[in-house]
């Protein structure tokens, strides 16, 4: 973070993580870790994007506590927001937040690598990988461990979501527009973003009360 | 000269998917446009492309930018592809990061957190939704086993504890025993 440490208002010293009280003493993860860790996670990210989500939930909340799941759904929620492919943007802010600049493009490179070299590898002969019995059937069973890995992550993500009652409400309407009504995530986001600040208000003015 | 050219425009062709789209599936009718308007692919290699997408690791989009890449201009063309589809990443979700990180402390920001952290939940159910419709109902109806697989494979992750890559692995070998071996 020494690129923003110049620049900042020394007021909000909150802003830069350094400071933040609650992990001082939790060492981030250095560019080599980031380099490797997502070079697994993107050998091992099958079915979209959710499941290097998943990945993280487990290496970097649950095994070395180095974010919390909160601070993961909220990067999700930027990434997910923004134009261009979800993983590559997360890892661009997951890096960003570990190791500045540089780790955000460490992140983003070690994740393109294994499934670039991949694909190389299987478009060369890909009508033969594509109708090969025994891929297929591996591929079969993969694709049924996708949901499970989700479904694992979303467990854990849960926990310290909903801040408030109402917040279930958004999740429940979120649902509903996603599945139903086919609503853009961006809608989605921007509509919580909306809700949040509301709800927040009314319980801060029920507790000035 | 003719290939620098194409792999110009392969990166200006994904740099227009990449700002335009917002990942997964979404892409494909974008994708599938530029590949025709170039004639760098035609439409069923498009849906071969997507098929092997969905087999290899890794978002949709960089498959597909890796292999139209590779068919219209080789590896350099591959790279280039990669590179445009990449660019909204390493660009405007790079500010995105360095604004987030520095105001995701403030009141506001964690005022707005409060509402959009249950909008990401809600996202990752609708995921866990459309996943599960696509791959446990097939045409012949409601797969039991794959179902089975994956009530083994949550055991795996939520009592066992195991990690995900070894979680893929087993269940890839399951796959070939019960669907290879046995042909159910």
């Amino acid at each position: 973070m020494k690129i923003e440490s110049d620049n900042i208002d020394p007021s909000k010293e909150k802003a830069t993580p350094e400071t933040s009280v609650e992990k001082t003493n939790i060492p981030r993860s250095s560019l080599k870790t980031l380099f490797f860790d997502f070079i697994k996670f993107g050998l091992f990210t099958f079915g979209g994007g959710w499941s290097i989500v998943a990945q993280m939930q487990k290496i970097y909340v649950e095994e070395r506590k180095e974010i919390s799941s909160q601070e993961l759904l909220d990067l999700t929620s930027v990434g997910r927001s923004l134009p261009g492919t979800m993983i590559g943007n997360i890892a661009v802010l997951f890096g960003y937040s570990r190791q500045g600049v540089p780790g955000s493009l460490i992140c983003l490179f070690g994740m393109v690598l294994p499934p670039f070299l991949v694909l190389l590898v299987v478009a060369s002969c890909y009508t033969a990988f594509r109708s090969n019995y025994w891929v297929a059937s591996a591929m079969s069973g993969i694709r049924c461990a996708v949901v499970p890995i989700i479904i694992s992550a979303a467990f854990n993500m849960v926990k310290g979501a909903f801040k408030f009652k109402p917040c279930y409400l958004i999740t429940l309407v979120c649902v509903i527009l996603y599945l139903v009504f086919d609503v853009n995530c961006v809608y989605l986001v921007i509509l919580g973003a909306v809700c949040g600040i509301l709800i927040s208000e009314i319980y801060e003015r029920r507790r000035g009360d | 000269m003719d290939q620098f050219i194409t792999v110009l425009q392969l990166y200006w062709s994904f740099l227009k998917i990449g700002f335009t789209s917002f990942g997964g599936l979404s892409m494909i009718p974008l994708i599938t446009s530029e590949m025709l308007g170039h004639g760098w692919m035609v439409a069923s290699e498009i849906s071969d492309i997507v098929a092997i997408a969905e087999m290899t690791p890794g978002p949709l989009g960089l498959n597909c930018a890796t292999f139209a890449g590779l068919k219209a201009a080789g590896l350099i063309g591959s790279a280039a592809a990669n590179l445009g589809a990449l660019t909204p990443s390493f660009t405007l979700c790079l500010v995105g990061a360095v604004f987030f990180e520095k105001f995701k402390r403030s009141t506001i920001m964690q005022k707005i957190l409060v509402g959009v952290r249950p909008a990401c939940i809600a996202m990752v159910i609708g995921v866990i939704c459309t996943l599960s419709m696509s791959n446990y109902v097939t045409a012949a109806g409601i797969s039991p086993v794959a179902i089975i697989i994956s009530i083994v494979d949550i055991t795996l992750l939520r009592f066992a504890k195991l990690g995900i890559p070894t979680v893929i692995i087993i269940s890839a070998v399951i796959g070939i025993l019960v669907y290879g071996v046995l042909g159910i």
